[in-house]
């Protein structure tokens, strides 16, 4: 399997993926061969459909419901005649007043979780791989420090940001959601890569720099390739977070910075609920983390194989 | 106390309800507590207003090339403002930058920014009700002095023109428990709810049903809606939908209206200390029977019922009347506003037992943050969007209703366009003399009726009504300190 | 993840550079991060500043009290309802989503055509805002105009008010984050069993050993690392729970579902209370702290043990 899986090379419990998980599931099925139309492995079967039709269905359904009008949102289930008012309205087509720059919160969105995940990309890749190399005076202090950030009720800082943010002008600015989002995706990230480095034998390195290489390249050119999968799978987990927050941008922004989160619930207001805009909007907003999840699924859950638990 | 010597989570524990039972002792204590412990914010003097420094003759012009920021709740007011923004910047030359929120976040948002002492936004949308909790602090520019200030008035403003009622509502003291209607005028009326019965006619006339002119015949009323709709061709149809979520703004519509002409009171004035009162004779009673109508002919998931889902039952034929906004109907009776468009009578709902028609109202205002640096441009903006001329256009081609003035309400066109809803015009006249701010005016409004409206759920669950009440009040009383 | 875990033995057999210069690395490369989170960790002083004072709407001006805020919502049974209502959610909704989790993982791993189908789907209700899912299963709840009852209906479940009542308002908010989380546990668990080595397996089945003793006494303590990653998150995340709660019900019905979180947002936030609500954040914040380094030296010593198989 899987030429393009390098850390495979040094990892020494890494066995091919297809005997892996022969042997991970807990029933006869050691032997491939008795595996596939077995009763027991139709019953599974139908048990794995199961809960796909639990976590799909309300997916499902929202979909139906952005196609509905607003007359016959609350009339009709299955059978309905589908429109594409609601996705002109998230779109900004329709002429109403009603209508709300959706696709200006949607590029905000993608500003403020992109840049978030670059910054702590930049500043998490060198801290991880530094607390999972050295060991310093205050390591674990600073880990934890970073770590502990993940505890923090987001209300408990929310206000003085606020006032923070509006003194030096970083009130409804991406940099200010950037800054903020920090909360969310960099103590991921360094989780994450720290037990990925972690897993790397340091001979890596050392044979790199016999090889030539000083330290700074040894680290870029070799180790860094090498948790390609685990940077993609961190990275997507934080975008994902960063892209579903509420309460910061809902708070830190006005007109100008507003994401998607905030702008898809603003469909609830008025005269009456446009539950199948705010539909609409959700589906809309849910392609960027999707397209980004298809792109680097071969590195998905690989990466967060050896990245998330280790250490 | 029996379970003094047991630690307090035990107490959360095992017999969750029984803080209640230390209310009898803390409701005395608390009565004079409560008036003692809310201190009165800055009261801003007249004399201080930045009003004062506008003279010379009136102009339009005068702030040319200013901008200002407002923040806005998503809202149909707000689109036929936002559709009419265009005319005040040409008339003045100011530009109106705004955000915008939907109503659920939106009061979130808006006491986050006045709390900072930012000043961020020059004006917002508020409530009557907000009155009390961001004027006391003095974060409300009182506009009095503005109004009375005839270089900084256009002289059509016609503040008369406003019903007395609306523009008491936003007038007050700052004085915990004194009554609206002295002191700073700290937010205009811009556009109303009053809150009335509104019915589908179709389901009423099947059924040779009229709607009720008492308590006990609404009860029954939506017993009989209830028991005979479905079987009248009107599947899943129940009697009544009234909002039941833990909020405030469940007790403020339907609810407060009638516990109002019941005779009921929230607090009442002894001597110095304000006392709430929920838990008297009278008001226990009506707590019953607002919750038997609803377990017997609501809603099966009442207690999470927002605005939004009662007008969307009444829309869906699945609840035959509603205790709700008489705008709620309005928007349901349009046409694509709903699947029964067009088959709402509105009602005044029934009297109380001295012929009451008490009613209330919810006042969508605007405001001017006491912390704004362009208060001039502000001015101009809030009279203009409360004027005659913005009013009456967003009445009649947008969805301005219930108006504020008088004369919109007599303007014919507006009562042409409103002539399709069903006694909505007559109910209106009905009740507009007994509509008003049927709560008193104190700053823990917010933090009582939530409480509030938790204990009538409580009531709705089974809970004994006399002892939630005595609890409620106990609590509301701990609340305040 | 344990703090304390040595590094590998030989990570600074580094001959090319000077001692002083090699001590300094570590702390040049952390920096970045660190100037970063002293950003973050300004508010959050500031944050917990405010939980000694007596700042609200109507007194703007506050002073120092103390910790007569600690005094006050310790003794309160507010407190201790809200921290209960927290507990029960928190457990109740990381342990369906973990036993899930794991047996979605487990299905999947198994690697048939239909489960290799349908795992590309897995991970979308992760990717719906938490605020948006709770509104659309809000209106999918709804009795009279909402979809599950409609299709229950059949099988003769119709009528559920689904937060009619304290407990069924509880399952249904469990309900709602199991949907929204379960694919984030079974994603680790996944990962995790994609990665157990094969040869103690393969020395199972000659031995003959049953797949329920293979489970118990090979996949299991092997895979309890990747559990106990999945539980942290998600036990830490649940403890903070307010999107879910706040989007469905607002902690009704009475104050069923008052967490803690709820219920410092609406002392904050909604009546101006702030000093209030500061302090339930902070102790929020500390009980978080604690569980999450008590799980994760539970966590240090299932990692030493699936080391040791």
């Amino acid at each position: 399997m899987a030429t393009d899986k390098p850390s495979q090379q040094v990892h020494q419990q890494a066995i091919p993926e297809a005997q892996g998980m022969a042997v991970a599931a807990s029933g006869p099925a050691v032997d491939p061969d008795a595996r596939p139309r077995s009763i027991g492995g139709i019953g599974l079967d139908l048990l794995t459909i199961a809960y796909f039709a639990f976590a799909l269905f309300p997916i499902i359904w929202i979909l139906m419901l952005s196609f509905k009008s607003q007359d016959q949102l609350f009339t009709t289930y299955f059978r309905f005649d589908p429109t594409l008012d609601s996705y002109k309205a998230v779109l900004g087509l329709s002429s109403t007043t009603e209508s709300v720059p959706f696709m200006k919160y949607f590029l905000n969105s993608l500003i403020a979780s992109f840049g978030a995940v670059a910054v702590s990309l930049l500043v998490g890749v060198p801290a991880a791989y530094a607390f999972a190399r050295y060991q310093f005076k205050g390591a674990n202090d600073m880990l934890f420090t970073l770590l502990s950030f993940r505890f923090a009720p987001e209300l408990m800082v929310i206000i003085p940001v606020y006032v923070i943010y509006q003194k030096i002008g970083l009130f409804d600015r991406h940099l200010g959601l950037i800054w903020v989002y920090q909360l969310i995706t960099l103590p991921l990230i360094v989780w994450i890569l720290r037990s990925y480095f972690q897993d790397l034998t340091p001979e890596l390195e050392q044979s790199a720099m016999l090889d030539g290489y000083n330290r700074w390249q040894a680290l870029v050119k070799v180790v860094v390739p090498l948790v390609k999968p685990g940077i993609a799978a961190a990275a997507l987990l934080a975008f994902i977070f960063a892209w579903n927050s509420f309460i910061f941008p809902f708070i830190l922004t006005g007109s100008n910075a507003q994401t998607v989160t905030v702008g898809a619930l603003a469909f609830m207001g008025g005269a009456k609920p446009r539950y199948n805009v705010t539909a609409a909007a959700a589906l809309i907003s849910l392609i960027p983390p999707l397209v980004l999840a298809l792109s680097i699924q071969r590195y998905l859950v690989r990466g967060l194989t050896f990245g998330a638990v280790k250490g | 106390m029996s379970r003094s010597n047991r630690p307090l989570w035990m107490d959360a524990l095992t017999a969750r309800r029984s803080r209640r039972g230390v209310i009898g002792t803390a409701a005395g204590f608390g009565a004079a507590a409560f008036a003692s412990k809310l201190p009165l914010g800055p009261v801003a003097a007249a004399q201080d207003s930045a009003a004062a420094d506008i003279t010379g003759d009136f102009n339009w012009k005068r702030e040319d090339g200013k901008k200002i920021k407002a923040l806005l709740n998503v809202h149909p007011y707000t689109d036929a403002l936002k559709a009419d923004l265009q005319a005040f910047t040409d008339l003045t030359g100011i530009t109106v930058e705004y955000d915008e929120f939907p109503e659920n976040n939106y009061f979130d948002k808006l006491t986050v920014d006045l709390q900072s002492g930012q000043g961020t936004y020059d004006v917002f949308m508020l409530g009557a009700y907000m009155v009390w909790q961001y004027g006391p602090p003095g974060w409300l520019e009182d506009m009095k002095p503005w109004i009375e200030n005839p270089s900084a008035t256009n002289p059509e403003y016609a503040w008369d023109d406003i019903y007395e009622n609306l523009r008491t509502a936003d007038n007050w003291s700052l004085k915990v428990g004194e009554p609206l209607g002295g002191g700073g005028q700290y937010a205009l009326p811009w556009g109303f709810e009053a809150n009335t019965i509104i019915y589908n006619t179709e389901v009423f006339d099947k059924l040779g049903v009229a709607p009720a002119e008492t308590m006990d015949d609404l009860v029954a009323l939506a017993a009989t809606l209830t028991e005979k709709a479905p079987g009248a061709g009107f599947a899943d149809m129940y009697g009544i939908a009234t909002r039941g979520s833990r909020q405030w703004a469940t007790i403020h519509p339907g609810f407060m209206t009638q516990y109002s002409r019941e005779g009921g009171k929230d607090f009442e004035l002894q001597g110095d200390a304000l006392v709430p009162v929920m838990n008297s004779d009278v008001s226990v009673a009506f707590h019953e029977k607002w919750a038997k109508m609803m377990k017997e002919s609501g809603p099966a998931n009442w207690t999470n019922y927002f605005w939004y889902e009662v007008g969307t039952d009444l829309g869906a034929g699945k609840a035959a009347m509603i205790y709700d906004a008489d705008i709620l109907g309005y928007f349901q009776n349009q046409e694509g506003g709903s699947a029964n468009a067009g088959k709402f009578a509105w009602h005044p709902g029934p009297k109380g037992p001295d012929g009451s028609l008490l009613t209330n109202q919810w006042i969508w205002s605007l405001g001017m943050n006491a912390k704004s640096q362009n208060k001039s441009a502000a001015w101009l903006f809030l009279q203009w969007a409360t004027g005659k001329d913005h009013l009456t256009m967003a009445a009649i081609e947008g969805n301005m209703v219930n108006p504020v003035r008088a004369s919109v309400v007599e303007n014919a066109e507006f009562q042409a366009k409103m002539a399709n809803n069903k006694n909505y015009l007559e109910t209106f006249n009905a009740i507009i003399q007994d509509t008003k701010i049927l709560f008193t005016p104190q700053p823990t409004f917010f933090d009582a009726t939530t409480l509030w409206a938790g204990s009538l759920q409580e009531i709705y669950g089974g809970a004994n009504a006399k002892e939630t009440l005595d609890a409620l009040v106990g609590d509301i009383v701990n609340a305040a300190e | 993840m344990s703090v304390a875990t040595a590094n590998p033995p030989g990570s600074e057999q580094d001959g090319y550079v000077s001692p002083a210069r090699r001590a300094w690395r570590p702390y040049f490369l952390v920096l970045p991060a660190l100037l970063l989170t002293i950003g973050i960790l300004y508010p959050f002083v500031q944050g917990v500043i405010y939980s000694f004072q007596n700042l609200k709407a109507t007194r703007p001006n506050p002073e120092f009290v103390g910790f007569r805020n600690y005094q006050r919502i310790l003794t309160d049974n507010d407190f201790w309802h809200a921290a209960w209502v927290t507990a029960k959610f928190a457990i109740g909704a990381t342990a369906v989503e973990t036993l899930l989790g794991v047996g979605v993982a487990l299905l999947l791993a198994r690697n048939s055509k239909v489960s290799s189908f349908l795992e590309r789907f897995l991970i979308l209700p992760l990717m719906i805002a938490p605020i948006i899912a709770t509104i659309m299963w809000r209106l999918m709840m709804q009795p009279s105009v909402g979809i599950l009852n409609y299709i229950l209906k059949p099988i003769g479940l119709g009528g559920i008010a689904w937060t009619d009542t304290p407990a069924m308002a509880m399952f249904s908010v469990i309900l709602i984050d199991v949907w929204i989380y379960t694919p984030f546990v079974a994603l680790l668990v996944l990962a995790g069993l994609r990665s157990l080595p094969s040869a103690p397996f393969e020395a199972a089945a000659v031995e003959g050993a049953g797949p329920w003793f293979t489970f118990r006494n090979l996949t299991l303590p092997m895979l309890a690392p990747y559990i106990l990653v999945a539980v942290i998150f998600r036990f830490m995340d649940s403890l903070k729970v307010f999107d879910v709660i706040w989007g469905l019900t607002q902690g009704g019905p009475g104050d069923a579902l008052i967490a803690i979180q709820p219920k410092a947002y609406q002392e904050a936030i909604s009546f101006s209370n702030f000093s209030t609500g500061q302090t339930y954040m902070v102790i929020l914040w500390a009980i978080v702290y604690l569980t999450t380094r008590l799980l994760i030296s539970v966590l240090g010593r299932a990692q030493a043990r699936a080391a040791g198989v």
